[in-house]
Parts: structure tokens; C-alpha cells; sequence
């Protein structure tokens, strides 16, 4: 076997599958808990309008239990690993305009307490939070790829 | 075609997102709701950008006039704390100290937990985050009080912006003496502040 053919095997992709749908689904459970502090965090990113930050922090969350759950069960896998996709796209544009424009905000990503942080310690961790929504974003291309072409695998 | 079949899929998946947060916000206890339309108007302003916020207002301390609790009158509040008419302006612990000394109101905007573990004695619950902040803000217009009369804001210090927030709205409403603590709950704990715990009462 080929790294290529290794790296796009039906085997990686189940393990990346639910992988990466734990990984979303352990996001979304604080913010669940605690719309109004993912509201807070969204409205320190200073890129939603006023009207808009509730919603997004009402339904993001749940968008990400509900894509993470669907890859995890093997269900409308292409589907939601699109839209964990265009969700990562908007987390790192998000993280990276704040990056360049020196604005250091928590990233609300895997939980939404606001620790006492400094901001050297915000703009680094903003950059490895930029790091691992590419290495995400890595694995929905590992999905994309070698999912959903044509019909489905029948079990053998 | 499998893509139009994806993108239907996918569309449901965001059609339940939606039905599922409208229903759980519907169920949620007051301290969890959001108002579906936020109202934030500095959404989108950059913190730092223009970051002089109002210089930190220096009360003229008329000397002798300090005895400690002298019967304590709106016209001292006034005297010390004229209206500024600005959004708000920051003031130091010291100043906090002596509002709250001479029965200023003062409002909590952090969290209805942080405010039950531990407030500034007689401060009211005004969580800016929570779904009922617009409704406590009528209340409080609804009261009738003099807005040229000091009242402190506070939440938990820092790069802490919610009584900033919270001051928007009282502003928007009528009061124009806004006073936010610059330095908040750390601060006053830190001073041993009076304080009292327990949901308002």
C-alpha cells in the first residue's frame, strides 16, 4: 500500500470520521450549557453585528452537536463533514482577522469561561488555536475525498 | 445527482440546528436565555483601537466636608459627583467606596452567579448578558429616579467591559451620571469592601 492510498484508505477515514466528530461534539456541550457566555465571546470577535451575536450563539452550538454526532454515527457523513468544514473556514477566518488586527480575545472555542489571561498569552494561544483548525480542517479534506463518491460502501 | 442530495441533507441539518436552539432558548431558566435580537452596539468597534476611554474623573474633595458617614444627602452625592453627561466615566475604589458609603445605587452587571456568590453590599443584579437585562433596565427608568444622580456600575475589572455595556443602555434611558468602578469585584474583595451574598432580594 502507497501512503497515498494509505492516507485516503476507508479504514483512516472512519478513525478521522469520529475523531473529528468527538472533537466537535466536545465543543459544543459548554457553549449548550451557557448561551449567554458564547454570546460574549462571539461579541468579542467584533465581526457579528449586534442583532446577530444571540442567534449565532444559540445555533452554532448546536450545529456543531448535531454535524459532530452525524459523523460519529456514519450518518450524511459528506454532508456533515461540509459543514464542519465551512464552520472551521469561518473559526479560522474568525481567529486569524483578530490575529492580524492584534485584537487578543479567548477563543470560545472548547470552553467559554473567560480566564485572566495576558495578552501575550491570548495572541499565542490564538495562534495554535489557528493551527489546530487547520489540522480540523485537514481532516474534513481526508473525508471529503474518499466519502460519498458515488453510493455508499455497502457493508461486504 | 449526489450533490444536490448532500446539499439537501445539509440543509436539514442546519434547519434542526436552528429548531433545536429556538426550542432549548424557549425551555432555558432566565440565566441561560438570550434575547433572540441582541442589542450590542459596539459589536463591531475594536477594542483598543480608540482605546481612551473617557479620562478617570477626579472628584474635587471639598476638605472637612469627608467626615466619615456624615448623614449622607443627594446634594453631597451631587456635590462630589456632578452629571457628566458622557456614556460613562471610570472612577477608582476609593470613589466607589464613598458612593457606596453614601447610599449611592449601585448595579452588579456581571452574571446572576457571580452576583450571588459575592456582591458590593445593596447593589442590584444586572446581568447584561442575560435575556432580561432590557426589561430590569425599564424597571429601573420605570422607577422614576433623578437621572442626574450618581449611580455605580461594576463588574469584574480587568478588560471586564460589561458595566461599560450596561452603562449604554442606563444612558440611552435617561442617566447621565454614569460612574463605572474601573477596577471592580477584585478590587472592592481586595479592599474588604462591604459585601453580601445570595440572590437579590
Amino acid at each position: 500500500m502507497t501512503p497515498k492510498e494509505a492516507l485516503a484508505s476507508p479504514w483512516l477515514t472512519v478513525r478521522v470520521q469520529i475523531a473529528l466528530g468527538l472533537l466537535f461534539v466536545a465543543a459544543a456541550l459548554p457553549k449548550l450549557v451557557d448561551p449567554p457566555s458564547f454570546a460574549h465571546m462571539i461579541y468579542n470577535y467584533r465581526l457579528v453585528p449586534g442583532a446577530l451575536v444571540n442567534l449565532m450563539a444559540l445555533v452554532m452550538p448546536w450545529l456543531e452537536l448535531l454535524a459532530g454526532l452525524a459523523l460519529i454515527l456514519g450518518i450524511w457523513t459528506r454532508a456533515s463533514a461540509g459543514i464542519v468544514g465551512a464552520l472551521l473556514l469561518v473559526f479560522l477566518a474568525a481567529i486569524s482577522l483578530n490575529l492580524a488586527r492584534g485584537n487578543a480575545i479567548d477563543c470560545g472555542c472548547f470552553d467559554v469561561a473567560s480566564a485572566n489571561r495576558t495578552v501575550d498569552e491570548r495572541l499565542s494561544d490564538m495562534r495554535l488555536d489557528v493551527l489546530r483548525d487547520l489540522g480540523m480542517a485537514l481532516m474534513v479534506a481526508q473525508i471529503l475525498r474518499t466519502k460519498g463518491r458515488g453510493p455508499a460502501p455497502s457493508p461486504a | 445527482m449526489n450533490l444536490r442530495r448532500h446539499l439537501l441533507e445539509a440543509a436539514t441539518l442546519v434547519f434542526l440546528a436552528i429548531l433545536c436552539a429556538l426550542v432549548a432558548n424557549a425551555l432555558a431558566s432566565r440565566e441561560r436565555k438570550l434575547a433572540l435580537v441582541g442589542s450590542y452596539p459596539d459589536a463591531l468597534k475594536v477594542p483598543g483601537a480608540e482605546a481612551t476611554a473617557p479620562a478617570p474623573l477626579v472628584a474635587p474633595v471639598a476638605a472637612g466636608s469627608e467626615a466619615k458617614n456624615s448623614s449622607s444627602s443627594p446634594a453631597d452625592l451631587l456635590r462630589r459627583f456632578p452629571p457628566h453627561n458622557k456614556p460613562y466615566v471610570e472612577i477608582s475604589g476609593d470613589d466607589v467606596a464613598w458612593l457606596v458609603a453614601h447610599g449611592a445605587l449601585v448595579l452588579d452587571a456581571r452574571r446572576t452567579n457571580d452576583y450571588v456568590a459575592g456582591h458590593i453590599a445593596g447593589a442590584r443584579a444586572f446581568p447584561v448578558w442575560e435575556s432580561d437585562i432590557d426589561a430590569r433596565v425599564t424597571a429601573l427608568v420605570g422607577e422614576g429616579r433623578d437621572g442626574a444622580m450618581p449611580v455605580v456600575l461594576y463588574c469584574s475589572g480587568g478588560d471586564c467591559e460589561d458595566s461599560h455595556m450596561l452603562a449604554q443602555k442606563l444612558y440611552g434611558a435617561g442617566f447621565n451620571n454614569l460612574l463605572v468602578y474601573r477596577d471592580g469585584w477584585p478590587d472592592w474583595v481586595k479592599r474588604k469592601g462591604k459585601s453580601a451574598t445570595g440572590p437579590e432580594t
